[in-house]
């Protein structure tokens, strides 16, 4: 094949010509910026302080990915019905991704299961239900069991094992919530034959009745407080000395729980890693927007057992440190 | 594959010359503006390079100089409380007068502090502003401020950030502080006494300090942090991040640098550490600068040099095309010019272009002229040279047969033969008539024949009738050409070696015939013929011995023909021992005219194609 003068020319002129286009192209795109993904998290109660560090995570890793991240404002309390339509609105509003804390219920899982076709889920909370059906859906959040257990070991700790004859009583925020049942359960198989009983159980957040009045139960050795809600709620009533002088163990992640530790109120404290939760989930989340060969994945979190005397520890600061945010 | 794709590239490559200039031109220009571009990418990245490490610095030295004010005015809070109020008064006065001033500093810096403390050596609080319940037992003597302060009372100690664990906040929030600790003297109920003054200043005012340098950085990477002397970590924006090992810093290794820029490997990134020391607290301020957001900074200008070297580089082959279309165009015109005269054209050779160029075409102009001067004087010269062999052939038979008709014409007077005589001379006039034809070569074919019989009857009396001769001719041949003197040859050989030696009854036949685009003249004897080996040897062996006859032998004729009309043309010999040679002469039927005899007569390489296309035209 000859190349003659004229075709020479031609040949050089369009390829030049193509390569001024494309990249043209790539400085237009570059200049005029890719928008960045924007995840929502829809969490009950957003602004309480039980969620400052799982906020700071959010925040910290909405910085390193480069995402924009809106915590949607809800009430104390969503219902699914709530929750669903919250995930509908944001889906239609555009948001890339969810982060999510899910409503205990029988349709949880296969409503959360329908909407997670449309936009990717992440939950930091599982909503299993109580059959065992999973939701295939990611979840980020500690091992409830695991803690229910930890903590079940502490008292036992302190007793030196022998916890026989003490009588209990266990506080939740939510008796049905999946992460109270796992806790409790995780509680109670340790404390099975150790001669321990249960005398009340406490709902916090529901109907403000005698019955679920804290300051209306009996005379109990110890008081567990399966989460941060109930431990404040817990602590609060040992300050008034409401709770007819019972020992608190419990588990919580607000500096009021800290500093119910730091006051005596509380004798232990398990503090889930907040921070991770709110870092990982979202993380997570945006690696999933941004690469298309990465599958989202959940994560189980650790947890810190916090003492009144190394309250003040380095790493204890930290977690203090991320709760104050 | 490899040698097949150079091979396919090697067949790529422009063979004209406006290409090779051109492509030359391009490749010439592309390369020095490839050097240019990445000299000045170059000389770019470094001044950028430059003025961001400037700019970092910069900002730095300002970071700094309003940390160093901000513990600068913590420390002048120390120097009040405990020279204008704590050395003045008595713990236990009336008036109260210490926790009076300390109310007054805390309150006019109430937006830097969050308490002022006075505790003996014990750990026992002595004063506090503002005014709130301590901690039960907050074991303040373990507390690292105050064991610092003790550890060396003549300084003024700033600790690393902490959570402030002393007083019990209502509002049940723990606060970060950076706690400025020294000791002093005081006096309580008249008792001198010393303790230690503590003044936690809040740590937000500077982590706000370093998270407004670190905000307008995030996108580009860069970032700054602040450590003590030992690298301990007081300010990072992904503190969390390090503390639970999801990132790593290479504080340690900084808080060892003095004051300046450094380039490190970490976390196998290149990056630029400048670092600053903040006065009063062995503070270290790093800012990092990774690799990556230097190549950040200059993607615009990446972009922005191609682009004007894609674009240069596009105006650049525009004129390349031009120079070299201006460059070549002569030349090539002169190669069309030249080519053309090598078809078989004759054009005007061009002249034009540069100088060099015009010379050029002046130059083989010249040599064609006289490559087809020096053609015209060979054909000339050839044609000459044929014209006088023709006639020396010509010339050859005159002599001999002259000799033998005289001599004939003699015997014939002598023997008072005069009708004879008077026949034989009269033959020999038009035998003489033809021969010389006014000089023409190319003769009517009627003239030929009429020249054979002639010559036959001038033979036939010499030879007393030994032989009968036969005409047998076509009168549709008689206009048409024929070389002169070609079938006397033929005759006079069928008489010496095929009749002569018959007794009566030998005999020639001559015959004349047109065979399509053909003329055939023949003579055919019954003599004694000759083997086939022989009759090859007549058209090809002129050194062969003549045993009669003038000495003109068939090779001449055939030779004379082939000279005018062709090879395709000439003699034919057929000849059976004892039986008789048959010798066929044949030439292309060409009519006669002055015209065609002329151009005959120039010889076959010159006016066969004529008289063909003049042929072609009249058809």
């Amino acid at each position: 094949m000859m190349l003659n003068s004229k075709g020479l020319f031609i040949i050089i002129e369009f390829a030049l010509a193509s390569m001024i286009i494309v990249l043209a192209f790539i400085m237009v795109r570059e200049q005029s910026g890719k928008d960045r993904p924007r995840i929502s998290v829809i969490i009950p109660d957003p602004d309480a302080s039980r969620w400052s560090a799982f906020r700071y995570g959010l925040k910290m890793a909405a910085e390193d990915q480069g995402v924009e991240v809106f915590v949607v404002s809800t009430g104390d309390i969503l219902t699914l019905e709530e929750e669903i339509n919250m995930i509908r609105n944001e889906a239609d509003n555009g948001v890339d991704a969810l982060i999510l804390q899910p409503v205990p219920g029988e349709d949880a899982v296969r409503k959360l299961k329908e909407a997670s076709k449309k936009i990717p889920i992440m939950l930091v909370g599982d909503p299993a239900s109580e059959d065992g059906e999973k939701s295939q859906i990611p979840v980020t959040c500690p091992d409830d069991y695991h803690m229910g257990k930890a903590l079940a070991e502490e008292v036992l700790r302190d007793f030196n094992g022998n916890v026989k004859g003490k009588a209990l009583g266990i506080v939740a925020q939510n008796e049905d919530s999946v992460e109270t049942v796992r806790r409790k359960k995780g509680f109670e198989d340790v404390m099975k034959g150790k001669g321990a009983r249960i005398s009340w159980n406490v709902c916090v957040s529901c109907e403000e009745t005698d019955h679920n009045l804290l300051e209306n139960q009996s005379k109990t050795d110890l008081v567990i407080a399966l989460d941060d809600v109930s431990l404040t709620r817990a602590g609060e009533c040992v300050m008034a000395k409401d709770l007819h002088g019972a020992l608190v163990y419990g588990i919580g992640n607000s500096t009021e729980a800290v500093y119910y530790l730091d006051t005596g109120m509380v004798k232990c404290l398990l503090v889930p890693d907040e921070f991770d939760r709110g870092y990982q989930s979202l993380t997570e989340s945006a690696k999933n927007l941004g690469l298309y060969s990465h599958s989202m994945k959940g994560k189980i979190l650790s947890f810190t057992v916090l003492r009144r005397k190394e309250l003040f520890t380095k790493k204890n600061q930290e977690i203090i440190l991320t709760m104050s945010q | 594959m490899k040698i097949k794709f150079w091979e396919y590239m090697g067949r790529l490559k422009p063979k004209g010359m406006q290409s090779t200039v051109m492509l030359a031109f391009s490749l010439i220009s592309v390369s020095i503006m490839l050097v240019l571009g990445v000299v000045m990418y170059m000389k770019f990245s470094a001044l950028s390079q430059r003025e961001m490490i400037q700019d970092t610095e910069t900002l730095m030295e300002q970071t700094r100089e309003r940390l160093e004010e901000y513990l600068i005015a913590m420390r002048q809070i120390s120097d009040t409380v405990y020279y204008n109020v704590i050395k003045e008064n008595d713990l236990s006065s009336q008036d109260n007068k210490i926790q009076q001033g300390m109310n007054i500093i805390y309150e006019a810096n109430r937006s830097h502090l969050r308490s002022i403390a006075i505790y003996n050596d014990y750990g026992s609080l002595m004063a506090a502003e503002p005014v709130a319940s301590q901690k039960e037992d907050p074991d303040v003597i373990h507390q690292s401020w105050f064991e610092k302060a003790m550890e060396a009372i003549e300084n003024t100690h700033f600790s690393t950030p902490h959570i402030q664990n002393l007083f019990d906040d209502a509002i049940r929030r723990y606060y970060w502080v950076i706690s400025l600790s020294r000791v002093v003297d005081f006096t309580d109920r008249g008792t001198p006494m010393s303790g230690v003054l503590l003044v936690d200043m809040d740590f937000s005012g500077v982590s706000r300090m370093l998270r407004r340098i670190n905000s307008n950085t995030s996108d580009t990477g860069q970032y700054y942090y602040l450590c003590d002397s030992n690298g301990e970590i007081i300010y990072h924006k992904k503190q969390m991040q390090i503390s639970n090992g999801s990132f790593h810093e290479n504080n340690i290794a900084a808080a060892a640098y003095k004051d300046g820029v450094y380039g490190e490997k970490f976390g196998g990134e290149h990056r630029k550490l400048i670092i600053k020391t903040v006065s009063y607290t062995g503070w270290k301020l790093v800012g990092v600068i990774p690799e990556s957001t230097f190549t950040q900074g200059m993607f615009d200008i990446r972009y922005f040099i191609i682009m004007i070297i894609l674009l240069m580089a596009m105006m650049l082959a525009v004129i390349n095309r031009v120079v070299s279309v201006k460059i070549s165009s002569p030349i090539l015109k002169l190669n069309d010019s030249v080519r053309e005269y090598e078809a078989g054209e004759k054009p005007e050779i061009y002249i034009g272009g540069s100088q060099e160029i015009r010379h050029l075409g002046h130059s083989i102009q010249r040599s064609y002229e006289q490559i087809d001067r020096l053609m015209q004087e060979i054909v000339k010269e050839q044609n000459e040279r044929r014209k006088s062999e023709l006639d020396a052939l010509q010339s050859q038979i005159n002599p001999h047969f002259l000799y033998n008709a005289l001599d004939s014409i003699t015997w014939m007077v002598e023997g008072e033969r005069n009708d004879d005589a008077v026949f034989m001379i009269s033959e020999l006039a038009k035998l003489f008539r033809i021969s010389l034809s006014r000089g023409q070569t190319v003769i009517r074919v009627q003239d030929e024949l009429q020249h054979a019989k002639s010559y036959m009857n001038i033979q036939k009396i010499r030879y007393k009738n030994a032989f009968t001769v036969i005409f047998d001719v076509d009168p549709a041949v008689y206009t048409y050409c024929s070389v002169k003197l070609v079938l006397q040859p033929l005759l006079e050989n069928a008489i010496s070696y095929g009749v002569s030696s018959m007794d009566d009854s030998g005999e020639i036949r001559v015959e004349a015939q047109k065979q399509g685009e053909r003329i055939i003249l023949s003579v055919a004897d019954n003599g004694l013929g000759m083997s086939e080996e022989e009759a090859e040897l007549v058209l090809t062996d002129s050194d062969r011995i003549h045993k009669h006859g003038s000495g003109v032998g068939l090779i001449n004729v055939n030779n004379r023909i082939q000279m005018l009309f062709g090879k395709e043309y000439g003699l034919v010999v057929e000849s059976e021992p004892d039986e008789g040679t048959t010798v066929s002469i044949c030439i292309p039927a060409v009519p006669y005219t002055d015209e065609n005899r002329r151009i005959l007569e120039k010889g076959h390489m010159f006016g066969a194609d004529a008289i063909n296309n003049r042929e072609k035209q009249d058809k």
